[in-house]
């Protein structure tokens, strides 16, 4: 009984520190200014971007496709993870699941950001053709975030019970808040057959789902006659590329979370070399489709084809392309294939690399590809031909990403980040083969 | 915004001529049309630098000139490209001269920018009469060209004969379509163009003639290749408007949305029974 109190102690949510309380006013001043950046697009027209006839995606779609890749994180870990029965998986599974509903949540957002009029956003669901693969993305975005909510939400009820007692006496409010979001929970075996089987049936079908997800969205390019984008590889291409960016944004909120929440006993070197090891093989996936993408077209290219391949390889892009490819897929693997490299301190920094990596490698997906397309746009000026994003966009998307990170904190300030229930019985189950064997 | 900084780039440049005025350039075409229209082709440029500029929204006067008097028939004004088309609605109305030949002066009587300016035009009547016939299985037009004046037959005269296409008309037989004595020409139509609902648009046209100006006519002829309709309008197609949307389309999204949505509306009924579920 009193390990079990120590463990509530340990892993219920707490008040924040001094330095939670910078962070989170850090976050809110970020999206305050986004806000006000966006409010200006809205009311001057995107015409403050630095999107024209060439470049008409830019930095939103690129990150609207990061969050997108990140958002693939609750499926590969949490889903796949339980269905195979990998029980080191218990300390992370939580953290997953926030992350995904964060990342698919501001996805959701930024989609409507890069459509100039929000008001529009009705003309999709009126308007939207079938054939469409933008209507398909309209879908499977919404279902994705419900979806992913009670990923969250199932596993979370018979914490939510134990977080009602634990402050019962200490915060009857919060307490208050704890037994509403428990829905009643009293483990009772009715109970839990049904959240079992709810589980089971979410983690079987987040997967499809999650693969779908990715892969309409790798459709939203390959379906347009482009260059780099006209590809059959692009669906698997990113799936292994948000199985990519979904681990390495884990293993950097994993590592942040367990220094400042002082959780080392719970989330040990053990599952670090774990993700560490997960993280490899998605790297070394991804580097197989990288060398389908861009080796492939080297011998076919077509003038056009070339002609991006160059502004990639050598040209314009170069310094972004091969950021991407070192810092964010060639380096991780060398450093996560040495077991001292699956360490939590070396991988926060690999998890960090393969995020920015990430970030950017979707922004060279986008833009370059739209600055040379088959046909040259008449009449347009010189300046067209090139994209930087502008200080509204910035602006705008750094506040998308300080507002998924904002989710994220909150959640972790008022959640528990780990099981506590599954976690408590685990250490049960441990404890008992112990004195068994003994 | 554009438009008005170009306007008044060119404004500006008028407005320097004040002190000069231009000299503008007629040019006129009489075109006769048969069984249809006719009526007198007019472009009006002028020299401005080095640049020959054409000339808008100026009024011409065209006159019928008789016996040492000018009898007014209308006037027309230039489009933005410097052109006007003035139709004869009724051709007897022009007078010719003992020759037989009509003569009409197209007057531009200046302005603020242009000094005045006029073009005389002279031109006899002709007709041409053009048909399809078949011999031993092969397509010819026939078309014979007469002078009306004298109602005679003109021979030596250079035909064009073409089909109308879209954007630029297909011409058939020879170079030169030289007239006979007996003021005709055959032409063979090869076989295999292709026309709508299997119908060639012909014309054949006598082009500028100095005597006669241009002349012309039209013969459609269900003698052309039948264009078989390969739109895929109003057909169900990727590329169709959402009431179009090809079957499988409908079917297969629909099921997996229903099919998902089910499931997720069954496992929000399963918090609702969770928080429902008695001790």
């Amino acid at each position: 009984m009193k390990n079990y109190d120590k463990l509530v102690t340990d892993l219920a949510p707490r008040k924040f520190g001094k330095r939670g309380v910078t962070w989170t006013i850090f976050l809110v001043i970020i999206i305050i200014i986004g806000l006000i950046a966006y409010i200006d697009q809205v009311i001057k027209g995107q015409v403050v971007t630095n999107m024209r006839d060439y470049a008409l995606w830019g930095i939103y779609i690129s990150n609207f496709v990061f969050f997108v890749a990140t958002s693939f994180v609750g499926s590969v870990t949490v889903a796949v993870l339980r269905l195979t029965n990998n029980t080191w998986r218990t300390p992370l599974v939580r953290i997953a699941e926030i992350i995904s509903l964060a990342a698919i949540s501001m996805a959701g957002l930024t989609i409507m950001i890069d459509m100039g009029r929000p008001d529009r956003l009705l003309n999709l669901f009126i308007h939207g053709r079938l054939q469409s693969p933008i209507t398909w993305d309209v879908i499977i975005v919404p279902t994705y975030i419900a979806l992913s909510f009670l990923l969250l939400y199932f596993p979370l009820l018979p914490d939510l019970a134990i977080l009602k007692d634990h402050f019962k006496k200490t915060k009857p409010k919060l307490s208050k808040w704890y037994g509403k979001l428990a829905l009643n929970w009293k483990g009772t075996i009715e109970q839990k057959a049904i959240q079992g089987k709810s589980i089971k049936i979410i983690a079987i079908m987040i997967i499809p789902v999650g693969i779908l997800l990715q892969t309409i969205d790798a459709w939203l390019f390959s379906t347009t006659y482009r260059v780099g984008w006209d590809s059959t590889n692009m669906g698997a291409y990113f799936i292994s590329g948000a199985f990519v960016a979904g681990v390495g944004a884990l293993i950097t909120v994993v590592y942040i979370i367990r220094r400042v929440r002082r959780l080392e006993n719970y989330i040990t070197d053990y599952h670090f070399d774990k993700m560490g090891k997960f993280l490899v093989l998605a790297c070394l996936t991804y580097l197989y489709f990288n060398i389908n993408e861009y080796l492939l077209p080297i011998f076919t290219a077509p003038v056009q084809e070339d002609i991006h391949l160059n502004a990639l390889v050598s040209g314009e892009y170069a310094p972004i392309f091969w950021f991407a490819q070192i810092v964010g897929l060639f380096l991780p693997i060398l450093i996560l294939l040495f077991k001292k490299g699956r360490k939590p301190l070396p991988m926060f920094i690999v998890g960090l690399m393969v995020v920015v990596g990430s970030w950017w490698k979707r922004y060279i997906i986008v833009t370059p590809t739209l600055l040379h397309p088959f046909l040259p746009i008449e009449g347009v000026p010189e300046s067209w031909h090139h994209y930087f994003p502008s200080i509204h966009e910035w602006l705008i998307t750094a506040a998308t990403l300080a507002m998924s990170l904002l989710i994220i904190t909150l959640m972790v300030r008022f959640l528990p980040v780990i099981p506590i229930q599954r976690t408590a019985d685990e250490q049960e189950l441990l404890e008992t083969n112990t004195n068994t064997e003994s | 915004m554009l438009v008005m900084f170009i306007s008044n780039i060119g404004l500006q440049h008028l407005y320097a001529q004040d002190s000069e005025k231009n000299t503008v350039r007629i040019k006129a075409t009489y075109v006769k049309i048969m069984n249809k229209e006719i009526y007198f082709d007019i472009r009006v440029t002028s020299k401005i630098g080095n640049d020959n500029i054409n000339v808008p929204s100026i009024e011409l006067t065209v006159y019928n000139e008789f016996e040492e008097s000018e009898i007014e028939l209308g006037t027309v004004t230039t489009n933005m490209k410097g052109e006007g088309k003035f139709v004869i609605k009724d051709f007897n109305s022009i007078k010719p001269d003992s020759t037989a030949t009509f003569n009409v002066l197209i007057s531009f009587k200046g302005n603020d920018n242009y000094k005045k300016a006029s073009k005389s035009l002279s031109f006899k009547d002709a007709v041409i009469e053009a048909k399809v016939i078949t011999e031993d299985s092969i397509n010819y037009i026939m078309a014979t060209l007469k002078d009306t004046s004298k109602d005679s037959l003109i021979t030596e005269a250079s035909l064009t004969v073409q089909v109308v296409r879209l954007f630029k008309p297909l011409f058939i037989g020879e170079e030169f379509n030289v007239t006979d004595e007996n003021g005709t020409i055959f032409v063979p139509i090869e076989e295999g163009i292709p026309g709508v609902d299997g119908n060639l648009t012909i014309e054949v046209v006598l082009n500028d003639s100095e005597e006669y100006g241009t002349v012309k006519d039209v013969v459609i002829a269900p003698v052309g290749v039948l264009i078989v309709d390969e739109s895929t309008f109003d057909q169900r197609k990727m590329w169709s408007p959402r009431n179009k949307t090809p079957i499988f389309l409908l079917i297969f999204p629909n099921a997996i949305i229903l099919g998902m949505w089910s499931l997720i509306i069954y496992l929000s009924f399963n918090l609702f029974k969770i928080s429902k579920s008695k001790n």
